[in-house]
């Protein structure tokens, strides 16, 4: 391209001015990041030859897993529907301890300073933990089995639910608690008429997200021993019966994408 | 005169789906069959595990766990980073609003990836590449993918279309169209999704180990087996601390990017 002049009387704009200290940021971070990039992708072993000489494996793997053994299937219900009872289970009770949580942790409704506080570092806090790390506990605190699987996912969903729906009733319309107030209402009144009204559709829509997350969570919570599918999959695995593994993940994705798709639905419709 | 309004009606849509909530966990419930004399139990037990992770062994945290630690976190960086880098190409073809035909085959291939949980990926991976991080990596990285180019298609689909109609008016290919009107505008706000992505696949590459695939999971599966609860709390300890303190710093770069 040549520079063609601009046309007279109308100058060409300039050029916004080099911003030097945002450069050197910009490429100090670059290379913060391709160390540690290189340090982390060796420490995992990360190499395409290894992946190029287990092509072999590879190869045996998939004839292993396909074609899935579809005889397996009758033995599958009953757990399946238990992981569903475990994600419904789980869902609810977390969602409904969720509720005065987020009311406490929320600035503008809650009761006082150190309650609002504490309410957030414990919400933090339960953030930090895996789904799985809550089964694992709970299965060591009260035995093996779908029991502690619907504790972990409710202790899950409150962490869940109680971020999202605190963040929600921060950005409520603060009039409405005003003529709560205005009107002689007390703390419960508040809460009761103008907060939970106006958050109500949302707070209903995050425990649908819930939901998708725990009917997804549910479905491994059986390979640390917390019931559901997960349990019958983890003694396929170890066995190394890849047909049954690759039946028990085709139906785990079908479910779980049939009730993503649902409830996306229903929360596009609530909000 | 007008009369006084109506109240609504009480038995609305919303009274019979809670209705149908409560019908659907009492069955729940019913069907696990949980004894009573457990349920009532429960606190007492919590509290006795819960006093026996202190205190937490923490010579064991500084010879095994955080090693452990690390190794999650470092699958879950190149495991984010493969994600990334292969996400951010079939995002853009994802885009309906750039590409109408190709994104209608994209974006539901991308859905379904995502539909996976990385564990039961990394259930594959394990007897493919073999014991350890490598699996694990891959694991994270191929649901990354879809996760990443689920949300990079959503945003390049919000995007404002005006800087594609210019670049196009001046006789720019889709080439031109990506480079001066599409990633300009949407970069940020992927760099901020891939961080977040981040700060999730840190927690999912926490338990991984529970499969074999590498990081700071079996280490807490075999503590716990093995009843060491002084050990476990030292695991717990140290990954609340390391996944707050990536949460923290990775929130705070995310904060800076989206506002500028």
């Amino acid at each position: 391209m040549t520079a063609a002049a601009p046309p007279a009387g109308r100058p060409r704009p300039r050029q916004p001015p080099v911003s030097w200290g945002g450069r050197l940021r910009l490429s100090l971070a670059a290379v913060a990041a391709a160390a540690l990039t290189l340090w982390s992708a060796r420490a995992v072993g990360f190499s395409a030859h290894e992946l190029l000489t287990n092509l072999d494996k590879i190869g045996r793997l998939l004839d292993d897993s396909f074609p899935p053994d579809w005889s397996f299937w009758p033995r599958l219900v009953a757990p399946f529907v238990e992981t569903l009872q475990i994600a419904v289970i789980g869902t609810v009770a977390g969602s409904l301890i969720a509720l005065p949580l987020a009311v406490l942790a929320a600035r503008p409704v809650s009761p006082a300073r150190p309650v609002y506080y504490a309410g957030r570092n414990l919400m933090n806090v339960l953030r930090t933990m895996p789904d799985l790390f809550w089964a694992m506990l709970f299965a060591s605190a009260v035995g093996f089995g779908p029991f502690a699987g619907a504790l972990a996912l409710t202790v899950f969903t409150v962490a869940v639910v109680s971020k999202l729906l605190s963040e929600s009733i921060e950005a409520i319309d603060l009039g409405l608690l005003e003529a709560v107030r205005a009107s002689g209402g007390g703390w419960w009144e508040t809460v009761r008429f103008s907060v939970l009204p106006q958050v109500l559709p949302q707070y209903v829509s995050y425990a649908l997200y819930a939901f998708e997350i725990n009917v997804r969570a549910s479905t491994v919570l059986g390979l640390v021993g917390a019931g559901g599918i997960g349990m019958v999959l983890n003694t396929q695995r170890t066995t190394f019966e890849y047909s049954r593994v690759t039946l028990i993940v085709l139906v785990i994705f079908a479910i779980v994408l049939v009730i993503e798709q649902v409830s996306e639905a229903a929360r596009r419709r609530l909000v | 005169m007008s009369a006084r309004p109506q109240p609504p009606s009480r038995y609305g849509a919303g009274f019979w789906l809670t209705l149908v909530v409560a019908a659907l966990v009492v069955a729940s419930v019913l069907a696990l069959e949980v004894p009573g004399a457990r349920v009532r139990a429960l606190p007492l037990e919590l509290a006795r595990m819960f006093a026996r992770f202190f205190p937490p062994d923490l010579d064991y945290g500084r010879e095994t766990v955080i090693r452990a630690v690390i190794e999650s976190l470092q699958i879950a960086w190149v495991g984010t980073l493969i994600g990334a880098v292969l996400s951010l190409p079939l995002g853009l073809l994802g885009a309906r609003n750039l590409f109408p035909r190709v994104g209608l085959m994209v974006k539901p291939f991308l859905v379904a990836v995502r539909a996976v949980p990385e564990i039961l990926l990394a259930i594959y991976f394990v007897p493919a590449v073999g014991l350890g991080a490598f699996a694990g990596t891959l694991a994270i990285g191929l649901h990354s993918v879809g996760m990443l180019g689920k949300l990079t298609a959503d945003v390049v689909e919000s995007m404002d279309v005006g800087p594609v109609e210019a670049v196009t008016a001046c006789g720019g290919g889709s080439t031109a169209v990506v480079r001066f009107a599409v990633l300009p505008q949407v970069l940020p706000e992927i760099v901020a999704l891939w961080l977040f992505r981040f700060e999730i696949n840190l927690r999912a590459s926490a338990v991984l180990g529970v499969v074999g695939a590498g990081g700071i999971g079996g280490v807490l599966l075999n503590t716990l087996r093995y009843r060491q609860f002084d050990k476990a709390g030292s695991v717990i300890l140290l990954t609340v601390l390391v996944v707050l303190a990536v949460d923290a710093l990775s929130g705070r770069i995310r904060e800076r990017l989206v506002r500028d």
